[in-house]
């Protein structure tokens, strides 16, 4: 008898010692009580990196998470790799996050085989927002959006425009101007938005579509001609038009949006919980004040918000690339 | 790397010591990389390819600690021209290398290739063979420029192979698997000797040899300041030129001391002006300047024309770690060449393992990937073999970094002449172009002309025992296998639907084919005389350790959790090729004592200071 007590304890013992019935039953009620992940699919130094551990700076606070967030970088192929090994194998307990980046991942889950899609991942807040600017050297004899069109207009894919890589925000904001003007320019991809910034400036391309906190830094030796979202940008570059006060029918469609996502099969206490406390970690005036001397935009958005844009996003992106699908 | 590790950790610190962390280690891991290169043949970053073969050579002569003496002196001359050439020459050379566009890096990938045949190799049709390797091997992955995945036959490619996945794979794997071909009850065959040498007389040493210095000045700062070339092949194309002009040129490759003054000084003398497109005009050029970026943002200074206004302190604060950063190095540098000799003399039954766990978490760390660990291991597997038929690491890895470079820069210059005055004209005419064009030239014309003169074509390097040399069946057999790998990169490439993206790798498979068969033929008729093939009893003595570390790297680090994993791989590899008796206790009792002092100190490098998260399984 003695020993079947004993032996039902060690049972007991051994359940509770168990990660995964732990996420399973205690889990909610006493989450987090361990550092929670955040997987970033790019390398460190990069905007999507130093943004992320800027967000999560105080999230040991008692009012946020009361728990640290470590950041994990698994950069390759664009975002690929990380995003594809989070969708395949995270777990769903509540303790593994990443991050994302709107539109590049539901661009590359429209145009590849990926194993994510905007069904299997949980959205939980957005922090940043960062439009594409096109710009030009400061020397082109291009001052405005017009001049560039009718330039383009008479002389069909002479203009060169760069951006980092393809079914990025960069891209994307190009095939739309490119709509929107009714001409035919020519897309030089970069690896990355900073090589791609660097040709503009060194006049090998005519323009380039690139990030608007990284063309304010270099403000100086460019013209920057529009901003490719709703309003204008009041907070760095409030001077610039938007396409649409312009007459271009470009909406924010490219904007590169970034924040903080779960896997599907997450409990619901856990998402609840994290979509409260998440929103108001990015709202903290540390935070507030850091992303601002690092020239990125802070836009944070609830959950609800989230899950409309990726649903919205994800029916335009189809449309926009369904000549480009690859099987 | 070492900036990519430190970043988190900078996030902590005030701006000021942060900025002073990453200034310092930008410019010590360049010279701290040669450390591994000239004891073990393991350069710790790419930069260092060219200091490992003569440095290495060096040490296996007994000269250990001169080599890197030498080394560190040359690094810290190098090192100080550079951040002077920052400090003096920013505004000039700012808008200047802004200029260099696609075309003009095309051409340097080729400059480039124009070496990998003659780099460590004692055949040019081998060398050529393996940097042509290199060269397909870029290709595997997604190519984000053209938006497709190429040879990604199983998901652990889908991002690539890492440049330092393959850099540990090729250099360090078969440094390991060879320490085991002696077997259990070999005489420690690193018992090499590390003479005392003067530092003065290795001062002198480096300040007599004005060409290399001034080469590799020269070649290190110009290559540096260009955005986007790559520091990475600084070294090697510096000691290349070193070599041509070096009335000792046959001795290259054997030991020769003006090598690795080359190689380091060009180096180092790239750090300095890699920064100036960043810090002038906020472009990083290099992908490590890239991470500085971040780190400069993390901390909310701009980079730009007015940092050195507006931050000036900051920035000046920044320069001055760098200088700072340049004499510790050179101190701490002189200070473990005398230590060297440990490093040298620990047995292999220790040494290999204790690599192969460094190897492992190295790579791992870079970009938290497993993915990246099986096919460092595969590939270092690969080389092993490869190697023992003459093939050599070091153009192998040079044709991975250049790869991307000269097909990412020819398709960039493609859409740009296809807008402008077409191909021909966008990169065959204007001065920079025909410059490097002509540099180009000379170094194949060069290259020809000593190859006829030394008949290198048809024998092999003359000076010097090769060795006993493999059977002609087994040199068959190896070549053939090529042909059959460059069969398949020819229909796969040939067999696409979109041609496009696959121009390069059409070109590559038809070079590899070319060269495949040609080594085939030569073997044939036995003509192919580097390479000493695999003896049956050391096949025998390799076999179970390299089924610990096959199990270690394919089941274990993952299931049991990676320190776990590596301690008892470590013991392993240990207690089955070290000589003592297995069955006296004091032997178990030091084979325990080292893998635990092994394990605990690779516990709190990795996983307490650098704060690397690695996967978990029953027990850390």
């Amino acid at each position: 008898m003695k020993a079947l007590k004993h032996l039902a304890g060690l049972l007991a013992l051994a359940a509770l010692a168990n990660p995964a019935t732990m996420a399973g039953t205690a889990g909610a009620a006493d989450y987090p009580d361990r550092p929670i992940s955040l997987m970033v699919a790019y390398s460190p130094g990069g905007a999507t990196d130093f943004q992320a551990r800027i967000v999560t700076m105080v999230a040991a606070k008692e009012e946020y998470l009361g728990q640290p967030v470590v950041i994990i970088n698994k950069p390759g192929a664009g975002g690929k790799v990380g995003w594809n090994q989070f969708a395949a194998k995270a777990k769903a307990d509540g303790y593994e996050l990443a991050a994302y980046n709107v539109p590049h991942f539901i661009a590359q889950s429209v145009v590849f085989k990926t194993k994510y899609n905007i069904d299997n991942l949980e959205p939980i807040a957005n922090w940043g927002a960062d439009p594409a600017v096109l710009v030009v050297n400061k020397d082109s004899a291009f001052d405005s959006v017009d001049d560039l069109v009718a330039f383009a207009k008479a002389n069909p894919e002479k203009v060169t425009v760069s951006g980092a890589g393809l079914y990025v925000g960069h891209h994307i904001a190009y095939l739309q101007i490119e709509k929107a003007a009714g001409a035919k320019l020519k897309y030089v991809p970069h690896k990355g938005g900073a090589p791609a910034l660097k040709s503009v400036l060194g006049g090998q391309v005519m323009a380039g579509v690139n990030n608007l906190s990284d063309a304010y830094r270099s403000r100086d030796n460019l013209k920057i001609l529009a901003v490719a979202d709703l309003d204008r940008n009041a907070e760095f570059l409030p001077e610039v038009p938007t396409f649409k006060e312009l007459g271009y029918e470009v909406d924010d469609s490219s904007v590169n949006f970034r924040g903080i996502m779960v896997p599907k099969g997450t409990a619901p206490e856990v998402i609840e919980m994290l979509s409260q406390r998440v929103p108001e970690m990015f709202k903290n005036d540390r935070v507030g004040k850091q992303m601002k001397v690092g020239g990125s935009p802070l836009r944070v958005l609830p959950r609800d918000k989230v899950v409309a844009m990726w649903k919205e996003r994800e029916a335009f992106l189809s449309e926009l690339l369904k000549d480009l699908k690859q099987e | 790397m070492a900036v990519a590790l430190l970043i988190p950790f900078t996030f902590h610190l005030p701006p000021a010591q942060g900025l002073m962390l990453l200034g310092a280690a930008y410019t010590s891991t360049v010279a701290g990389g040669a450390v591994s290169a000239i004891l073990l043949k393991i350069p710790g970053a790419p930069a260092n390819i060219a200091t490992a073969l003569d440095g290495y050579a060096m040490a296996q002569r007994g000269q250990a600690a001169k080599a890197l003496q030498v080394c560190f002196i040359s690094s810290a001359i190098g090192g100080v021209l550079g951040v002077l050439v920052l400090i003096f020459l920013t505004p000039v050379l700012a808008s200047w290398a802004l200029g260099f566009g696609p075309s003009h890096l095309f051409w340097i990938a080729i400059l480039g290739v124009t070496i990998m045949g003659s780099l460590d190799s004692r055949s040019l049709v081998k060398g050529l063979l393996s940097g042509c390797i290199g060269l397909w091997i870029a290709t595997i992955g997604y190519d984000d420029i053209q938006g497709v995945e190429r040879f990604v036959f199983t998901e652990h490619l889908e991002g690539g192979v890492n440049v330092i996945a393959a850099l540990i794979g090729f250099f360090a794997v078969p440094q390991v698997i060879e320490m085991l071909e002696g077997g259990r009850h070999a005489k420690d065959l690193r018992a090499l000797g590390v003479e005392r040498h003067s530092v003065l007389d290795s001062a002198r040493e480096v300040f007599g040899k004005l060409r290399a210095l001034s080469i590799g000045g020269l070649t290190g700062s110009l290559i540096g300041l260009v955005p986007g070339a790559g520091g990475q092949i600084a070294g090697i194309v510096a000691y290349d030129q070193t070599r041509k002009l070096s009335p000792r040129r046959r001795h290259f490759g054997e030991g020769e001391s003006e090598g690795v003054v080359a190689a380091e000084t060009a180096n180092n003398a790239m750090v300095g002006p890699s920064l100036v497109p960043l810090l002038t005009l906020s472009v990083p050029g290099s992908p490590t300047a890239a991470v500085l970026l971040g780190g400069l943002l993390i901390h909310g200074i701009f980079p730009g024309p007015d940092l050195f206004t507006l931050h000036a302190e900051v920035a000046w604060t920044f320069i001055n770690s760098m200088l700072i950063g340049q004499v510790l190095m050179l101190v701490f540098g002189l200070y473990v060449a005398r230590l060297a000799a440990k490093v040298v003399q620990v047995p292999a039954p220790i040494l290999a393992p204790g690599i192969l766990v460094l190897a492992v978490i190295g790579t791992f760390s870079v970009q938290h990937s497993m993915a990246d660990v099986l096919v460092m291991f595969c590939l270092g597997a690969g080389m092993y073999l490869l190697g023992r038929y003459g093939f050599s690491p070091a153009p192998i890895v040079l044709g991975v970094i250049l790869g991307p470079l000269a097909e990412t820069n020819y398709v960039q210059g493609r859409l740009i002449a296809e807008a402008g005055d077409g191909l021909f004209a966008y990169f065959l005419t204007g001065p920079l172009n025909l410059l490097l064009i002509a540099l180009c030239l000379a170094s194949v014309g060069y290259s020809l002309v000593t190859e006829i003169r030394l008949r290198r074509l048809e024998a092999d390097w003359g000076g010097g025992p090769t060795g006993p040399v493999a059977e002609r069946w087994q040199q068959a057999l190896s070549a053939g296998l090529l042909v059959l790998l460059a069969l398949w990169v020819a229909y796969v490439s040939f067999d696409v639907r979109d041609p496009e993206p696959y121009l390069f790798p059409r070109l590559i498979a038809v070079a590899l084919l070319c060269l495949a068969s040609l080594a085939f033929l030569r073997a044939l008729q036995g003509r192919n005389r580097t390479g000493a093939g695999i003896a049956r009893d050391a096949a025998i003595r390799i076999a179970p350790g390299l089924a610990v570390m096959a199990a270690y790297v394919f089941l274990a680090a993952e299931g049991l959790g990676f320190y776990l994993a590596s301690a008892l791989a470590f013991l392993a590899v240990y207690a089955l090729y070290d000589p003592g008796s297995h069955r006296a206790p004091r032997v178990w009792a030091r084979r325990l004592t080292v893998t635990l002092g092994f394990t605990a100190l690779l516990y709190a490098v990795f996983a307490l200071l650098l704060q690397v998260q690695t996967p978990r399984g029953l027990l850390l």
